[in-house]
Order: structure tokens, then sequence, then C-alpha cells
């Protein structure tokens, strides 16, 4: 269909074609889009499209790797979407990062070598495009998520069928909540100090299929990325498994990114925020055999790099609260493989006032509002009553706000925050360490018999290893090699290693060499990038 | 009585005479040991190792020659492509091996410690050699499952034996690291100087070393008075710098630890030296894990390591003390304690403040994870040289023993060596084989005792039976009927670990033939307190049969036809009762 109509439309010129897509695109990608879009990035010389892994549900993990020559060798960043399989615009400013790089921004490969994973729960992220929407998490593997020895037969029905999965409330002199006496629509919990009364339970919308008094508490899901590595893994808990690191798609990633020693930093787009404001250093746990907290040092660059994404984003940050959930992707990225970790949600209900200028602390109603204030349509399901089997005769209704509005904009904003991200990633990656060789002395001592004397300098106002990298065993340290003969070095190392280098800190180096001819020198590891000195003797 | 006949016929059998051949000559030349299986099918040395290839051998003779009790399958494929090779063991004829209460054995997880294999292979060579004879492992091995893994790293099994090594490395398996973060690995690994298969120790004379060799015994080196001059320097392993960058061996297989890699509170390396990726990241582990989880049966478990004569309990790191709880460390106690007993010169202890505090063992995973009873035997001690207590690694009795018991099978005398960095050296110490493994004459004794452990711990799995079934009429049709559950063993069918988490299902007590009206487990029999199940009441679901207990469920029923009870636990087995 759409091959006739652009063979039509070729007479007028390519000059149309790129409106033409722009409009098409109305909503978020689904998955068969998102495949196609990253087939055109992959097009691109620069970029290397790779499917990691297929999901329990037979999806692609895909990764684009991105960057000229000796990209192995480049510090690298890594750019990670779809951490939370509801989270859609992850998958897109991931996407938009990727076809921004190779089509307007290509200079920066000429440093950087970029790894980008769109979607890392493509499972979960389907169930947008399906039939009943929720906010899923899980993969398609089967799990028991309550541990009663049956698998997912206690999932969410559909009571009201408009196709959402939203809230149930039941009328009951047991109830703990009330309608919010600043948005009736909104149910909030009985302040019991204040006097107040509840009058409303609360469940997601469903049937207590398996009769154990809990409502939908084995959905007919598997296990969450995001709830599956290792870094405080919450062993047993629903969404997590029973180990850390037991999916496939999370076992192809952690696989592939041990062998690339030369990623330096990861952005994931995700519900943590440690942009908006960094993480916090609590001695205490920072110095615990278990570490959990970011090291000193680290806070600090974490707090230039959070000083560099308030410069850069225009949304001023609201409610953002979450820095790191248990068995989270981000986390794992600094705390087990010691890189540089940021994430952010890319977008956020703006912060709202009420007619009398105050600040609406109820993040629901604060989305109304905003809601209205962006003339959105029908984000709420209004509250209508059901027949439920397990409250016969009870008023049940079933409503609330639409699933996905509170953790993904219109799509018609999605522009501007992928501008001002990928303008955000492409700043950190040129702040990547640099090593340089400056003030090269060349000294002949007669006799056949040279010093050569050179600063190591770390252009850059980041460290080359973190507090934390420079603990682990999988970041390299930086390795100076003089290619002269081990008989020739009367003095200094042929292999010298060097822990780390701080920001702009240099290090001076000698030798003492016999002979005549060149000599090379190479300083680096593959997440700084090298450094070579060519000294004529 | 029944001793005295089964001895008699079975000597008639052997008169009677398949006639030729080894049982006859047996009959001449032989006399039976008692605790020895005396006409094995199977003929076995248990004074000496085995290779991966020489244990698969045996295997495979074992499943031969007794295709009722054992069955050889492979588990997995190790990091070199080597099939992990795994006996069950059980009376097959006698219910289905993967329902029965299972105990599971490995060794060698670590490479040097090589006779856990060779003591786990005693075990299914022992059970089921001596299956016809005793009466006590007939019953065992119908009511329970062995499954035994000798080697859970035959990569570097093999290069222990087969390759130059000290008696500590290489520890981990055959992937080879980076250690020294120079980006390349393995570019600096020990070198045999003087090809002898052993990496001993390297000495050089120096005007300033602080050792002199023992005057009373040359293979000692002994480090002088703080004011007097000595002799010689040491120079440590044997190895050169290979890669010129001024150390020697300090990048050589792994460096990872097997024994770091298990998904229970696993922590990276730069917290837990020897932690691999992650959990399960190593080929070896994650084929036994994969077995662990598709058998939900295994109760009990055991793991075989050396050096020091321990039997380990966790918790491993200190952090994890709250995992292990009262009501289990009572029957980790039981068993534990049994043990000291049973094999001379071990002692029960917990890892974790006993030995070291660590994360990500084996053990650890097999509890936590699984809410197995597990424990890790530390073998061989040097109390079994000359029943003293010495320490490990104490040097002066270790040369006694080389003196009087082995006379000097275990120590490579120093001779010199043309050094290309170092000089004119010397070369020499303690074999790779001695040490951490038994000399063979403690071989076989050793192996028999923990085996006799391991097979208490078996014993003590959950068993359980339908054991009194009470009916009350409660008129007008309708009839109650009460039903014991006993389990007459130490172990509940779950773990308090277990029921922490709720690791594994609950148990099933069905009731069939009988109109249910409803269903409960009944609390307090005497005072009737009872929590009635209401959803799907036929088939009662029990957290737990706790050990040494009985538990009561209870249905109101129509209807006077048969009926039949059945039990279903995952770690308890199957029982049925039926009017």
């Amino acid at each position: 269909m759409r091959k006739n109509y652009l063979s039509v439309l070729s007479g007028l010129g390519i000059a149309l074609l790129l409106p033409f897509t722009a409009l098409s695109q109305t909503d978020y990608p689904n998955l068969a889009q998102i495949g196609q879009r990253l087939q055109s990035v992959a097009r691109d010389n620069a970029a290397t499209l790779t499917s990691l892994t297929k999901t329990e549900g037979g999806k692609d993990i895909w990764v684009l790797k991105i960057g000229r020559g000796d990209m192995d060798n480049k510090p690298g960043v890594a750019v990670v979407g779809g951490v939370e399989g509801y989270h859609l615009l992850s998958v897109e400013l991931a996407l938009q990062f990727a076809e921004k790089l190779v089509a307007e921004r290509s200079e920066a490969l000429e440093n950087t070598t970029f790894y980008v994973f769109p979607n890392m729960s493509p499972d979960a992220y389907e169930q947008y495009f399906s039939g009943l929407k929720f906010e899923r998490r899980g993969n398609a593997a089967k799990v028991d998520h309550d541990r009663d020895g049956s698998m997912g037969e206690d999932t969410y029905e559909d009571l009201n069928k408009d196709g959402l999965i939203t809230m149930m409330r039941v009328e009951s002199p047991m109830g703990d909540h009330i309608p919010s006496s600043t948005d009736e629509r909104v149910m909030v919990k009985a302040n019991v100090s204040k006097g107040e009364r509840g009058r409303y339970l609360m469940y997601t919308e469903g049937i207590d299929n398996d009769k154990d008094g809990n409502f939908n508490e084995d959905p007919a899901e598997g296990i969450a990325f995001n709830k599956n590595l290792t870094y405080k893994f919450p062993a047993f808990e629903p969404l997590a498994g029973d180990y850390p690191v037991s999916q496939k798609e999370s076992r192809a990633m952690v696989d592939y990114l041990f062998d690339r020693w030369n990623i330096f930093a990861f952005i994931t787009f995700g519900p943590a925020n440690n942009l908006s404001s960094p993480l916090k250093y609590h001695a205490g746990d920072a110095k615990k055999r278990v570490v959990t907290s970011i090291l000193e040092k680290d806070m600090a660059i974490n707090a230039m790099i959070s000083e560099l994404y308030n410069e850069t984003i225009t949304a001023k940050a609201h409610q953002q609260k979450d820095q790191g959930t248990d068995g989270d992707f981000f986390q794992w990225a600094y705390f087990h493989f010691a890189r540089l970790s940021f994430s952010t949600p890319g977008w956020w209900v703006p912060e709202m006032k009420n007619e009398e200028g105050k600040v609406i602390e109820d993040a629901s109603e604060n989305f109304l509002a905003y809601a209205q204030q962006e003339a959105m349509e029908s984000v709420f399901v209004p509250w209508t009553k059901v027949d439920h089997p397990d409250f016969k005769g009870q008023n049940v209704e079933v409503g609330g706000i639409k699933p996905f509005l509170m953790n993904n904009p219109s799509y018609n904003k999605v522009g501007q925050l992928a501008d001002e991200h990928t303008d955000f990633i492409l700043k950190l990656a040129e702040m990547q360490p640099k090593l340089e060789f400056h003030n090269m002395i060349s000294e002949k001592l007669g006799n056949g018999l040279t010093r050569i004397t050179a600063d190591l300098f770390n252009n850059s106002p980041l460290p080359t290893h973190s507090e934390m990298g420079a603990q682990s065993r999988w970041l390299r340290k930086i390795r100076v090699d003089i290619n002269s003969e081990k008989k020739d070095i009367i003095a200094g190392d042929k292999i010298m290693l060097i822990d780390k280098m701080g920001p702009f800190e240099k290090q001076t180096i000698s030798w003492i060499v016999k002979g005549s001819g060149n000599v090379e020198v190479k300083a680096g590891a593959a997440h700084v990038g090298f450094a070579n000195l060519n000294v004529r003797l | 009585m029944k001793l005295k006949n089964w001895i008699y016929s079975a000597a008639l059998g052997a008169a009677l005479g398949m006639g030729t051949g080894f049982e006859s000559q047996a009959q001449e030349k032989f006399f039976r040991a008692i605790g020895t299986p005396h006409e094995p099918k199977v003929e076995v040395s248990w004074n000496r190792y085995y290779t991966y290839e020489g244990l698969v051998d045996i295997m495979q003779k074992i499943a031969k020659a007794h295709p009722d009790l054992a069955k050889l399958e492979s588990i997995g494929k190790s990091f070199e492509g080597r099939e992990i090779y795994l006996l069950t063991i059980s009376d097959m004829k006698n219910g289905d091996a993967s329902r029965k209460p299972a105990m599971y054995i490995d060794g060698n997880i670590h490479s040097n410690e090589i006779q856990g294999s060779e003591f786990s292979l005693y075990t299914a060579w022992y059970l089921t050699e001596m299956h016809k004879d005793l009466d006590f492992i007939k019953e065992l091995l119908a009511d329970k499952t062995f499954y035994i893994v000798p080697t859970i790293n035959p990569d570097a099994r093999n290069n222990f034996m087969k390759e130059p090594n000290t008696p500590h490395s290489p520890r981990s398996g055959m992937i080879v690291l980076d250690n020294d973060g120079d980006g390349e690995a393995g570019e600096d690994g020990f070198d045999d100087l003087n090809n002898d298969g052993h990496i001993t120790m390297m000495i050089r004379k120096s005007p300033t070393g602080r050792y002199i060799k023992d005057p009373m015994d040359p293979r000692k080196l002994k480090m002088v008075e703080i004011d007097e001059k000595g002799e010689y320097e040491m120079l440590g392993y044997e190895g050169y710098d290979r890669d010129g960058d001024g150390q020697v061996n300090e990048d050589g297989i792994g460096y990872y630890d097997p024994n770091r890699d298990w998904g229970w509170k696993w922590q990276p390396d730069y917290i837990q030296r020897g932690a691999y990726k992650y959990p399960f990241s190593l080929p070896e582990n994650r084929a036994v894990m994969e077995f662990v989880m598709k058998h939900p049966n295994i109760a009990g478990a055991q793991s075989y390591h050396n050096y020091g004569g321990m039997i380990l309990r966790g918790p491993g790191a200190e952090e994890d003390l709250d995992t292990y709880n009262r009501e289990d460390v009572r029957i980790y106690d039981a068993i534990g304690k049994k043990g000291e007993e049973m094999i001379p010169g071990y002692r029960y202890l917990v890892v974790y403040k006993d030995l070291y505090s660590v994360f990500g063992g084996e053990l650890d995973w097999f509890y936590g994870g699984r809410g197995i009873y597990t424990y890790t035997n530390e073998l061989m001690t040097s109390y079994l040289y000359f029943h003293k207590n010495a320490g490990r690694g104490n040097q002066d009795e270790e040369m006694d023993v080389d003196k009087y018991l082995t006379f000097g099978d275990a120590f490579v005398n120093w001779e010199e060596y043309d050094h290309p960095q170092f000089g004119t050296i010397e070369v020499g110490g303690f074999k790779k084989n001695f040490g951490r493994a038994h000399p063979g004459f403690l071989l076989e004794q050793d192996a028999h005792r923990n085996m006799a452990f391991t097979i208490y711990h078996a014993y003590q799995t959950p068993k359980l039976s339908v054991s009194d079934v009470k009916e009350r009429d409660l008129g007008g049709g309708v009839k109650e009927i009460t039903a014991t559950i006993f389990n007459e063993r130490i172990m509940p069918t779950h773990s308090s670990q277990d029921l922490k988490y709720n690791i594994e299902r609950p148990d099933y007590v069905t009731i069939s033939g009988a109109s249910v009206i409803t269903g409960m487990i009944v609390e307090d029999e005497d005072f009737n307190k009872v929590k009635e199940q209401k959803h799907n009441p036929e088939r009662i679901a029990m957290k737990n049969i706790p050990g040494m207990n009985a538990t009561k469920v209870r249905w109101i029923v129509t209807g006077n036809g048969n009926y039949s009870i059945k039990v279903d636990s995952a770690k308890g087995g199957l029982a049925e009762w039926k009017k």
C-alpha cells in the first residue's frame, strides 16, 4: 500500500517524503515499526544492528553499535530504553537518539562509540498495542508470582469491557478510601487521625480467580527486566523470580556488556532519576562490605553531570523521587558493573497549581489538572457500576486514570524531548576521559643512551576510573607500553599499569633507552581511548 | 534370623555356581570384611585418584552393572565442552525416583580439591553394590533417591592432574581472565622449570637471604633469628616473567572461584573476590542449578571440598545471619553433630564464623535459594596422619609424614636450575598431590565415613505416611473423616527458610471417592480448632508437615463408598491410604 503511494509521489520529489513519515506517526511505534526504524538506522555505514537473543515471547532484543574506526578501543556510551515495558517513551528516546546520531550528529562518532539498546522489555511493551491495555512489566515467561503452586492463576479482567485495566472501588463500611475533596474522581486514603471515615475498598480491576482473598496477585505475565538484575535482587518477590539474571534478555544483554570493555557511561531511560538531582552519599552505607551508597567521589561526578542535564533539559523536575529500585538496571550498571550510570524518565507530569495558586500534592490530581490544561481528551474512565461475582449485591465501580498516560507524554511532545536528550547524551560523550601526551623531552645522554620524558595527561573533567571503577576487575587499568626491547630499556618499565587518573591529572613518565631509530609509546585502556607518542632517538 | 538365612542362601547360590569366573574365585581367595561390598560387580580401587575419564568410566560401569539401581545422564557441558555426568541412585523398580525425597551430592567444585569426586563415587558404588546384601540399604533406596555428580569442574580437574600445578591451583575452572588488568588474559602463569608436573618453590642463595636449610633436615627452610645471617631467599612458586612486566606468575588460569557464583545474596568481585559475572555465569554451576530447579524432590545436599576436617553449614556470610533461624539450625545441629561422631577428626562448624565470611557459596544457594539442608565437608585432616591436631599445613608434621609414612613420595628434593631472570636457583618442595589430597592409604576409610554421614542425612529427609484415618457420623448422611499425616524423620517437608519465602509449593492431601462438602486442617484436635479451606476442599494445601510430627486434615463428606487419601509433597514424596 505504502509503496504504491510512494511511487505515485515519487515524481514530486524526495522532499515530500519526510513530512509524510513524520505525519504518519501519531502514536508510539509498535514492535514491527521499531524493527523497521532500526533497520533503517542500520543502513548507515556507521551502524550495525544485532539481535542478542529472542525473549520468551519470541521478540528480538536489539542492539545498535554505532561508531567509526577502531570502535572497541574508543570510549563507549550505552543508551538503554525499555527497561520497563510500560515506559513507551523510553524506547522512542533511545530510538530517536540513534536516528539523530547517524543522520545529524555523526561528528560525535570520531571519538566515541555508541551502543543503543532500544527496548529491553519487548514482551511487556506489546501490551500497549493489544486489546487489553495495562501497564505491564513482566515478559512472557510463566511465573508463579504469589508462590502458591499455580502459575498466573489470578490475572486481571476487563470488567467494564473498555479494553483497559483501571481500578475497582467497592463501597463498604470497611473501606479505607474516600473520593478526594479537591477532585471527586480521585480516590485517596481516608485520614483516620483527622476523623475521616473510609467508604471504599480499592482493588485493581479484576476477579479473585483463585478465591484466596487477593485480587490479581498472580498476573499472567513473567519476569520484569528491571527487577531481575543482581544489585539488591529482591528474591522471590513478584516479577523478580527465584534468582537474578534468570531471563534470556537479561543474560544476553549482560553477557554482551561484559565483553564491552570500552563502555564508560550508561544512560538509561527508565523510572529512576539521578539526573534531575544526583544520588546522595551515605558514608555508613558506602563503607560497609556490601556497598549500597554511591561512593563519595562518584557523587561529585553525578552532581556535575546532573548540572549538565538540568542546563540542557527545559522541563523543571517534579516529584522525581525514584532514585532506583531493587534489582533494577541503572543501579546495576554502577554498583555491579562499575560504570558511570545515569537514569531519567525523560518526561514527567509537570507541577500544576490549583485555582488558589497552590501546588497540587496528589499525583493523580496533578495529572488531571495537567490533562485539562493540555486539553487532552478522555484521560479518565468515569466510575461505572459493574456486576462483580466476588461482591454480589454490593456497589462495585470500575474507573480511574487510563493506563500509560502518567508515564508517557502525548506523542507530539516526543520530538522536543528527544532533541534535548540527544543533546545531553552528546555533551556527556564530549566529556569522556581523554589521554594525551604532552611536554615530551628526548635527551641524549651520550654513548647511545637517550632519556625520554613525557607527561601523560587526562584532558577531561571526568577521571579515567570512577572511585567504583577503580575497584572493579571489569575495567582495565591504563597500560603504558614502550616498544623498545626489554634489554634496551636501561631505566623505566616496558609495561606499566596506572590504576587511575583524576580529572585533568598528569603523570610524568620517563625511560632511558639504548640505541637509535624510532621508539613508540602507547598509553590507554579501551574505556578511555589511547594516546601515542613517537620519539626519534 | 533373617540375616543368617540370607547369608546362607547367598553362599548356596554362589556354591551352586554360576560356576566359573570371578565369583567362585572370590570364594576361594577372599574372606568378607564387614562394611565393604564383598563381590562387587564393579571393581574399583579406592586408594587412588581418577581423572575425568576415569570417573566417567566407573560411572558407566556402575550404570551398566546395576540398571535397576543406577541411571547415568549428563546435566550439561563444561566450559571446555565435557559432559557433566550425574548418577541417579534409587530402587527404580520401587517407585518413581523423581518423586522420592532426594539427597544431592557433588564434589570437586574447586578443581584442586579432588577427593570429593572419589568420595561421591564411592557412595554410588557402595549403595549399588550393597543393595542386595543389606536390608537397611534396600529400604533406603526404596524410600530415597541419590543424585550424585562426582565432579562439577571436570575441565580444571584434568588440568590439576595432567598439567603442572601447586596443591592450590587452578581452584577455578578453565576460563582465563585478565587478573592484572593489563588487557591480556592468562599471559603469565606458572612455569614447570624442572618438568616434573608439580609447581614447587624457587629459592636462591643470597647474602641478604633470611632463610637457611635446616641442618637436621635439609628439605626444610627455616627463618633465621633477627640477628643472624641467612643463606637463602624465597622467590615464590616456579615461574618466570613471561610478559616482561617485572612480575612472575601474576596472570595464570582463572582467577575466579566457582564457589562465589551461586545465586543467594550474590555479590560482585570487588565485594566478594572470585565472583564471576553474575550468579550461574559459569556453565558448570548453571548445569547444577538447572538440574536442582527441575528436581524439587531434593531435600538434602552435600558438597565436598578440601581440606581441614570440617562439616560446614551456612551462613557463608555474616551479613546473611538472619537467613538461618532457630528451627532450621536445630536440624542442622542434629545431623552435623552426628557427623562429628562418625568422622573422627572432623568438626561441625559454621562457615562465616569458623572459616571465612563469603558470599555466593553453593551451600548458601541450596539453602537460602531452595530451602535445602546442605553441608560442605572439608575433606582430609592432618588428624588422620598421627591422630594429633597439628593443624593445616604444619610443615614439621608433614615432613614427618613423608619420612615415616610415605618414605619420600611427597617431596621434590631441592635441585639447581638456571632461571632466565633469577640466575642459579633451586627448585623443590611438596608435590601438588600432598597436603590437601589424602595419601592413598587414608582415602577409602575417609570416603566411607563421609558417605555414612550423607546416608544419615539422606535418611533424615521426610518420610510421610497416612497413619490413621477416623470416621465420625454427623447424622443426616454426613460424616467427618479425619486423617493423620505422619512424618517419621527429622526434616520437615519445608525448611523454615522455605516457609519464609514459599519457595516450594504446599503439600497436598487429597481425598477421592467421597463427595466433599468442605475440608480443613485440624490445628488442635482436642479443642476442635480447625482452619477451613473453602476453595477446592478435596485437595487440602498444607504449608508444611514438620519432622517427627503428625498433622491432621479433615473432610466433611457425604456418601458411603470407598475412598482414598493421597499425600503429595515435593520434598516429602508420596503416600497413599485406601479404604
